[in-house]
């Protein structure tokens, strides 16, 4: 059995990917701000290190897998934290981990958005985390000067750094699968999730207008363990063909919006 | 109300529900208009998705039309907007079911 970290188990997508690799009977660590085993804000780079540190330290023979689902949504009022939290701190888990990966050929899921395919994004956000992402500061003071009211600008800094979260998957598979460590992303639609549950009622009927094919005439939103079954497969030797893919988890949502994209 | 008639009407009033209840079960919903502009051709089959598919571009104003002229009792023009990038359309019922429901709906640029 194996050794998985997970980040943001402690709620949503991450509980139930954790629940789902121990009932296989794998050793499970939760990094989150909360009720984590290790408790460290990913959103700061002082928390990302302690957080590398510590499982370093708990981990010294490596991990299976690495699990990034920790992340807060466009509708949480703080454009800078969806960018750190979101992308910057999804991004160096991975990378001040990856020694940890290569030590046992391990994998990596990172939990993307369904929004990403839909258009409303900041492409030039999504360009600076990509092409510029050594540069945390300034890009997080520009977000800083964009209007932190408006519900549809948090949708669009949020939609971009998934965008870039899911092409800097991409860019980088190839180089960790010749090296061992298979890397994939899950696109999940709209889940029921503490996330989703608190939000407004002008981002709710947002919410059902991006609608779910497989909850066809039921209102209803995923289930968080819809992704995580899809997150613990991918995390598998069965899905040792898979390296590079952004998945969409979504119950056909893309495929509903987006019917000649088929690449 | 003819069928070319409530499907204008429907887009008109941004009627989703109304809009995919036109169709039969597996009707088709072919779209050539997006082409050139930022989004895809629209290629969509059935009822429930037709619905679901313009539930979401309604919404987000994604798509909307204009200055409707119906021509027979297949076909009608309009400007069409795809999130404010215009194009001048005709849209063509080819084929209907025998209750009067739309098995296949083209739209091509006029």
């Amino acid at each position: 059995m194996g050794v998985f970290a997970v980040t943001g188990g402690s709620g949503g997508i991450g509980a139930r990917t954790v629940m789902l690799l121990k009932n296989k009977g794998h050793e499970t660590i939760n990094l989150d701000w909360k009720k984590g085993d290790i408790q460290s804000d990913l959103s700061t780079p002082e928390g990302r290190q302690e957080a590398i540190d510590e499982l370093h330290a708990l981990c010294p023979e490596g991990l299976d897998g690495l699990i990034c689902c920790a992340g807060v949504s466009g509708a949480c009022g703080d454009l800078r934290r969806i960018v750190s939290l979101n992308f910057f701190g999804t991004i160096s888990l991975i990378k001040g981990n990856y020694d940890l990966l290569l030590k046992k050929g391990g994998t990596c899921v990172v939990t993307t958005s369904n929004t990403i395919s839909q258009g409303n994004l900041r492409m030039d956000l999504a360009d600076l985390l990509n092409n510029n992402n050594d540069d945390e500061q300034r890009i997080l003071n520009l977000v800083g000067r964009l209007d932190q009211t408006s519900l549809s600008v948090g949708d669009s800094v949020y939609a971009a750094a998934k965008y870039a979260l899911a092409r800097w998957v991409r860019r980088h598979s190839a180089s960790y699968a010749a090296n061992g460590v298979r890397i994939n992303a899950v696109a999940p639609g709209n889940v029921n999730t503490a996330m989703t549950a608190t939000m407004s009622t002008n981002a709710k009927m947002a919410l059902n207008a991006l609608p779910i094919p497989t909850k066809y005439g039921k209102e209803t939103l995923m289930d968080p363990e819809e992704v995580a079954q899809v997150i613990v497969f991918l995390s598998s030797p069965e899905a040792r063909g898979i390296n590079g893919v952004i998945l969409f988890v979504d119950g056909g949502t893309d495929a509903l919006l987006n019917t000649e994209k088929v690449y | 109300m003819k069928t070319i008639e409530k499907y204008i009407e429907a887009l008109e009033n941004k009627d989703f529900e109304g809009l995919g209840n036109l169709f039969t079960r597996d009707g088709h919903y072919c779209d050539y208009c997006p082409n050139g502009t930022p989004q895809h051709e629209y290629h969509l089959y059935g009822k429930e998705a037709i619905s679901m598919f313009f539930r979401n571009k309604f919404l987000f104003r994604q798509y909307s039309i204009l200055e409707p002229v119906i021509l027979n009792d297949r076909q009608a023009e309009f400007i069409a907007s795809f999130g404010g990038y215009n194009v001048m359309a005709i849209a063509s019922l080819q084929q209907l079911s025998s209750d009067g429901h739309i098995r296949r709906l083209t739209v091509r640029l006029k």
